[in-house]
């Protein structure tokens, strides 16, 4: 486990045990001390990256492979914009507030538990953790389709948990170790890789299952849509990506220790990848429901990262975790916005909405920014990670997926016109007359994560170099 | 061997007192503690892989899955009448079993003792969950965080909802 990062696992843990003891008697209190929390740990953060020598493009004081550090500034950042959003979201009268706080801050716990291990069981250990708040969190939304969610949720990521913990001790049982390292001294020597394959496609299908990736994704559309609008922000935007898809990243850069002895698996995992993009894409333009659609485009983008994750070069690796990070941004923006709609309008129902961009602009216009960076509109941050992606396949000879990677894009961007267009162009209607712009502490997170977006794509080529530092780390 | 002596009997009451609890919750509760005096007769067997990952995946994981699913269920559904007439003849069977292992797991805790000489230097407790497993813990203590505001944020609601 990654010391250097260990204060951002226990801060958190230490607030969300104070939080029920100080805010039994003043209840905002909660929403103060869970913000403090994400907001110190994210300017130490800042603190971090912004050092003279960092700026100058020299990693030394990086601590690890410097992917654990990107994901878990991306969690705090998420993390931070969600409570924000909830502290003026949530009813005065919730029964369960401190709770919702404490239990967000031990999901912040968990993430950066996940993404400083370097151990298999550990992994499995603080994913679980992870499934656990998740649920809970889902059900935070009092109505049927909470609960439908949350045990929709359950009944389908918990099989995946059984599958993570057979690999792992498949791998226990030929390694002899749980570490990430152990891998690699295994394969450098000469023994039969069969029974360790066999392992790490069995943690490859849990953890494909806990990304939603098609045709494990059925779970995702109902959680996302079922949650409480905040919590749909948290899971969409980062839960997700750090408990699946960081863990299949992780294990696609561990199976190039098998020396194209594990080609199968590599092959599958793009095979799949492409699928969610397709699926995730068409069945997107189908859907009425804005925090539906939304569910359905996360698989599509998911896609797009496990097909790079699967190819596995150098130039595809760099383009998984940037498209990870840009997820994390332009995701969180879309699910919060549709959670403003939902306040105001009092549906995401695209047949009933419309015209909101006259009465909602801000939310409008921070909708728009996300939905060009989500399908690779030039110069923003979504247009650089899936160009880099779609380079990579060509490189690597795959012109027929670089070119269906292409094409979906340019499907993602039809749905996402089509959503704008039902939602706020044309014509008001009687439920967009009566809905007014949310307040100016709901519209200060996307506008932030918006801003976050525009800079990412202008300022790429600095960032491009810290990805490329670890993507470098990571392959080596 | 007194302790595990003593260890097999308290997973056998625990056990026993799990199925026939009248509530869910006391249940889920009694197999942690099931888990908890299996994972240290594991601990006592010199096999403290195994005892971690008992008291890492069943006296936490598991008990935690069980109260969020219990969680979801009203109070009243949790006291819906039931016929116990098999709660009744448990502890009629678990006496037979008493007397049955009376005899019989004297010899089979001899051949397991034998096993543990064998196994001695695989660590002690403490070397496997402070020296090997100390981010488990940490993640131990996590999930217990989480089975609390579980608890908090679910079941004023499932009381409520009575």
């Amino acid at each position: 486990m990654d010391k250097g990062l260990l204060a951002y696992l226990l801060i958190p843990l230490l607030s969300a045990v104070i939080i029920p003891f100080a805010a039994r008697n003043r209840p905002k209190l909660a929403d103060i001390l869970a913000n403090v929390t994400l907001l110190a740990g994210l300017a130490n953060l800042a603190w971090l990256a912004l050092r003279p020598s960092i700026i100058r493009g020299e990693f030394a004081d990086i601590p690890g492979d410097g992917f654990s550090l990107l994901l878990v500034a991306a969690v705090y950042l998420v993390a931070l914009c969600v409570t924000f959003f909830s502290a003026w979201f949530i009813e005065e009268g919730l029964p369960n507030r401190s709770a919702y706080y404490s239990l967000i801050l031990v999901s912040v716990s968990a993430m950066c538990g996940v993404v400083t291990t370097t151990d298999f069981f550990t992994l499995y250990v603080f994913i679980e953790v992870l499934a656990v708040t998740s649920f809970a969190l889902i059900t935070t939304d009092e109505s049927g389709a909470g609960l439908e969610g949350a045990l929709k949720y359950f009944f389908l990521t918990f099989p995946a948990s059984a599958l993570i913990i057979i690999g792992i001790a498949v791998m226990l049982m030929s390694l002899g170790s749980l570490s990430f390292e152990s891998l690699r001294f295994f394969m450098a020597s000469d023994l039969p890789a069969g029974p360790v394959t066999f392992g790490a496609a069995l943690m490859l299908l849990g953890f494909i299952i806990k990304a939603g990736v098609v045709p494990f994704h059925t779970w995702a559309p109902d959680a996302y849509q079922g949650a409480y609008a905040p919590v749909s922000a948290h899971l969409a935007g980062i839960v997700t990506k750090v408990s699946g898809v960081y863990a299949i990243i992780k294990m696609a850069t561990l199976l190039r220790f098998f020396d194209g002895r594990a080609q199968a698996l590599s092959e599958m995992l793009m095979f799949l990848g492409l699928l969610s993009i397709a699926v995730g894409a068409l069945a997107a333009l189908k859907q009425t429901n804005l925090k539906r659609m939304l569910a359905f485009s996360s698989i599509s983008q998911v896609g797009y990262i496990v097909l790079a994750a699967g190819l596995g070069t150098p130039l595809a690796i760099m383009g998984a975790i940037f498209h990870l990070i840009n997820h994390a941004t332009f995701k969180t923006v879309l699910f919060l916005n549709s959670a403003s709609v939902e306040k105001s309008a009092g549906t995401t129902d695209m047949d009933k909405l419309g015209g909101l961009e006259h009465t909602m602009p801000w939310t409008s216009w921070t909708s728009i920014v996300a939905l060009l960076s989500t399908a690779g509109v030039p110069p923003l941050s979504g247009f650089w990670s899936k160009l880099i992606i779609i380079l990579a396949l060509w490189e690597a000879g795959l012109k027929g997926y670089a070119v269906l990677a292409l094409l979906f894009s340019i499907v993602t961007l039809a749905y996402f016109m089509m959503m704008q267009k039902k939602v706020f162009f044309g014509k008001k209607t009687p439920a967009a007359e009566s809905s007014p712009e949310v307040c100016a502490p709901l519209l200060a997170p996307v506008v932030l994560m918006s801003g976050l977006i525009v800079a990412l794509g202008l300022l790429f080529p600095y960032f491009y170099v810290y990805v490329k530092m670890v993507a470098e780390r990571i392959l080596l | 061997m007194t302790t595990h002596n003593l260890l097999f009997v308290l997973a056998a009451v625990f056990a026993l007192w799990a199925v026939m609890a009248k509530k869910l919750l006391t249940s889920a509760i009694m197999l942690a503690l099931v888990s908890v005096a299996v994972s240290l007769i594991f601990f006592d067997f010199s096999a403290p892989w195994a005892g971690v990952f008992e008291l890492s995946v069943c006296a936490g994981l598991i008990t935690v899955l069980f109260i969020g699913a219990v969680s979801l269920i009203r109070a009243d559904e949790d006291k819906r009448p039931e016929n116990r007439a098999f709660a009744y003849a448990l502890p009629l069977a678990a006496a037979v079993f008493a007397i049955a292992a009376w005899f019989y797991l004297p010899p089979f805790f001899e051949e397991l003792a034998a096993g543990r000489q064998m196994a001695a230097g695989g660590g002690t407790i403490g070397t496997a969950l402070w020296g090997l497993r100390r981010p488990d813990l940490l993640g131990q203590v996590l999930m217990l965080a989480a089975g609390v505001f579980v608890i908090k944020s679910v079941f004023p609601r499932r009381t409520e909802n009575k």
